[in-house]
């Protein structure tokens, strides 16, 4: 080498900016629009969301079906011409429903705003859930199931979720083929009515947004109302199933997936933030303890995660993977000895700063322009909360101690608390 | 409109920075004109497993995640036929770093024996998990070399077989590193909130150093025309039947690319493509169905893909399919229906541009085609394609001679 000496170059402290502007506006007809002002492009998103998620449902499938169907024909389009308008005007849909939440996020150039509105009354307010196409949709979708009922990383995820929240919850349940045929239009009309109504609905609008964009709103959306319907509340509770150790056999599986875990807090508790960091340390990053040991040392995995998640009414602790056959007993046994690790033994100072520092750039990428905003908002708007969690985590982030880290280990991670599911 | 500059160090690094200050991240974006086409026929898969080899640390620097953690930023790469690309983000007063770290292992990687042998585990666990433990997933492994007689793209990125990644020494390893992770087989790119003159200075101050090295020529066969219909039949324990088609097609930079490119979007662009419409909404011969070019530099191919609804015999399918294609090239297609493919492209490139890694990327593949100033014209190109144009592409290349077509089946009883 040449003149020069090849020293690390200094790092620098860096935050993530959080002091972003929402800024809240009510519709006449009280529709609740937060709107995020950011970006170059002329281009915006709105996500549409409604309380209209699987713990809404008596019957499985009836979420997502209800979701799904609303592009399949409405009071003035049939399928064909709307999902030929949508792509004419270059409008992007993602449909979602979720165990709490169901709605749409659009895409679209600025300049198609008011087509994107009048559009969306007719796919928010209008659909007619055509038999036919209907039709289509469930033999699409049972398709899938019957593929996915092939997959051990399938297999193993459903029946842990049925384990850890009960086999008769929605956020358990898992889905049969007889499902299938249940659902008809009525259904879904009826849940449709119920769930996706005007006044019950929020908008994050995020991008570079035109001024007349609120008068727009309000012009398409602020007058609708729905009729007034009786709703009930879901009785579900959620209950473990009986025993914690399960082995699906898959006939000609050459990986066995693996799915450790158990239920536990919520976003609204105090220990959340703490809980997302023990995550981010023992599998959450390309550099966890599990991702070290059981891919960069023993070459068992292509990969293998941890994740601390949240649904309204409870969140859940899973430690996932697929391994060679053989290896599968050995994983198995190096999970249980990582969690063991971590309540025992407080993590070293160095490992603390790599997270901390992993983390802090995971905020700043979760703040870099208008649509990150926009789904950083929406995963705290959904549980009451506001930017000030974020604010909560990098607090937490940075002064976190090596003995609060096990000490939520001792609390939250105990191997007699998890189920154990293996596929394969 | 994505503004650049372009710069080209002594020992051939070629860079390019496109500053964006409305982001407080910098992109890095590292493109190797390496692919699993400059492999060996008796070793593929090692451009792939090579990628997994960067990541084992260097003598300076033992764990190449860590010091990128710490400067708060994160990466990731993909092997494809045609390039190695590595990619990181971080905050942007960080961003020297990147050029330290990718510098570095262009020097010189530090990989081990022991380490060799995790990689070849974990690639052989991500080919079982990808390709071999999931319902159709050899679709493509069987595809290939039915399209392909010739060219290297007759295998795929994760390789032939796993015996090869199991057979790859660390002296093939060296040997792969030196032929082709040289400066001048490299492009740099670089956006978001960087000067051009800072990422230009740093570049040289980190890379200038890396001495240049002969890359190996690359002497590619070329496939020969296709002059016969070719097909395979396969059985497997899957729930329904499958259909994959394809035609070859011209290569990235020839005139009938963005023709292929329409005519795609035309068959399945959105949910309103002529083959949903036709064959899943109209007739319920399949469940879904997809199409697409593969977008490869050397000729590549136009592929479809369909999943057959329960009860549907494989050569209705397949007949119905051919009816679509035939369409084409019997008539003109609408100027509403060329709108509508032509409006959708645009504004999927200007939601693509939202992204400074997005745009990183195609800077880098663009400056490799030999013009990072693609980028900017990809959208008059698409509207350029007229409906004649469209036609004949069809007409040309679309035939029955040119295509090659995998009955992928059911063996399950249920179906027969």
């Amino acid at each position: 080498m040449t003149g020069f000496s090849r020293i690390q170059p200094p790092v620098y402290p860096f935050d993530a900016r959080m002091d972003i502007p929402v800024r809240t506006l009510t519709l006449g007809n009280g529709t609740a629009v937060f709107i995020i002002e950011a970006g170059t492009e002329e281009i915006m998103r709105i996500e549409f969301v409604f309380r209209a998620g699987m713990i809404k449902e008596d019957l499985p499938l009836l979420a997502t079906s209800a979701n799904m169907m609303l592009t399949e024909g409405s009071q003035s389009y049939t399928a064909e011409e709307l999902n030929g308008i949508l792509d004419y005007y270059g409008i992007f849909l993602n449909m979602s429903a979720e165990r709490d939440n169901a709605g749409l996020t659009v895409y679209f150039l600025n300049s198609h705003l008011e087509k994107v509105l009048e559009l969306l009354v007719e796919i928010l307010f209008r659909p007619l859930f055509p038999a036919k196409e209907l039709g289509i949709l469930m033999n699409k979708r049972l398709n899938w199931f019957r593929i996915n009922r092939e997959k051990v990383q399938n297999i193993a995820g459903d029946r842990f979720f049925e384990s850890v929240f009960g086999s008769h919850h929605p956020y358990g349940r898992q889905v049969q083929e007889a499902d299938f045929g249940v659902i008809i239009p009525s259904l879904l009309k009826d849940f449709h009515s119920k769930l996706y109504r005007p006044e019950k609905m929020t908008m994050i609008v995020s991008g570079k947004i035109p001024v007349s964009a609120a008068d727009s709103f309000e012009k398409y959306f602020g007058g609708l109302r729905s009729m007034e319907v009786y709703t009930e509340e879901s009785k579900a509770r959620i209950t473990g199933g009986p025993g914690k150790k399960f082995h699906i056999e898959k006939k000609g599986a050459i990986q066995t997936a693996i799915r450790i875990g158990s239920a536990t807090i919520t976003k609204r508790h105090p220990d959340y933030p703490g809980m997302k960091f023990l995550n981010v340390l023992l599998g959450g990053y390309f550099g966890s303890r599990l991702m070290k040991n059981i891919r960069e040392d023993k070459g068992f995995t292509y990969g293998i995660h941890s994740s601390v998640s949240s649904y309204d009414l409870s969140g859940y602790f899973l430690v996932s993977t697929e391994v060679g056959r053989e290896n599968a007993a050995r994983a198995v046994d190096e999970i249980y000895r990582e969690l063991q690790l971590l309540r025992s033994v407080p993590a070293g100072s160095n490992e603390l700063e790599i997270v901390r520092n992993y983390m802090a750039g995971e905020m700043v990428r979760m703040f870099d322009g208008p649509f990150a905003i926009a789904e950083s908002f929406k995963a705290v708007w959904e549980f009451g909360l506001d930017f000030n969690y974020f604010t909560g985590i990098m607090k937490t982030i940075r002064t976190i101690t090596p003995d609060e880290v096990m000490e939520l280990a001792k609390k939250y991670c105990n191997s007699e608390d998890f189920y154990q599911i293996t596929a394969g | 409109m994505i503004d650049f500059s372009r710069f080209r160090l002594e020992n051939g690094l070629r860079v390019i920075v496109h500053k964006d200050s409305s982001t407080p991240l910098v992109a890095m974006n590292l493109l190797y004109d390496v692919g699993s086409r400059d492999e060996d026929p008796s070793l593929t898969g090692i451009a792939h497993l090579f990628e997994h080899l960067m990541y084992c640390g260097t003598k300076s620097i033992p764990e190449y995640d860590l010091p990128l953690q710490l400067a708060g930023g994160e990466n990731n790469a993909f092997t494809s036929n045609d390039i190695t690309n590595y990619y990181l983000t971080l905050p942007s007063g960080n961003a020297e770093t990147a050029f330290w770290l990718e510098s570095d292992r262009m020097l010189e990687p530090g990989f081990t024996r022991k380490k060799l042998d995790v990689q070849k585990s974990v690639v052989t666990e991500e080919f079982k998990q990808r390709y071999l433990n999931q319902p159709y997933g050899d679709a493509m492994l069987l595809l290939r070399p039915l399209a392909y007689s010739t060219h290297p793209y007759r295998w795929p990125t994760i390789g032939m077989d796993i015996s090869h990644i199991e057979n790859v020494t660390l002296d093939d390893a060296r040997h792969f590193f030196l032929s082709h992770y040289t400066p001048g087989n490299a492009i740099l790119a670089l956006t978001g909130n960087i000067e051009p003159e800072k990422a230009f200075e740093l570049a040289a101050k980190w890379f200038g150093t890396i001495p240049t090295r002969t890359r190996r020529e690359r002497f590619l066969p070329a496939e020969p025309i296709q002059t016969e219909e070719r097909k395979l039949t396969v059985e497997r324990d899957i729930p329904t039947h499958a259909l994959y088609k394809t035609w070859h097609m011209g290569s990235r930079l020839s005139s009938e690319y963005h023709a292929f490119d329409l005519l795609t979007d035309l068959l399945a662009g959105g949910e309103s493509g002529r083959l949903h419409n036709r064959l899943v909404r109209e007739r319920n011969l399949f469940s879904e169905i997809n199409a697409y070019i593969t977008s490869d530099i050397d000729p590549g191919l136009v592929v479809i893909t369909g999943r057959l609804l329960r009860g549907t015999n494989i050569f209705k399918a397949d007949d119905a399919v051919n009816e679509v294609i035939d369409e084409l090239k019997d008539t003109d297609v609408s100027i509403y229906e060329l709108e509508k493919v032509k409006n959708r492209f645009e504004s999927s490139n200007v939601l693509s541009n939202t992204s400074i890694l997005n745009k990183a990327m195609n800077l880098a593949v663009c400056e490799l085609l030999g013009d990072p100033g693609i980028v900017n014209r990809e959208v008059a190109d698409f509207r350029a394609v007229s409906a004649e144009m469209v036609r004949e592409t069809a007409t040309r290349f679309l035939t029955p001679a040119n295509c090659s077509t995998l009955y992928y089946l059911s063996s399950g009883k249920e179906q027969k």
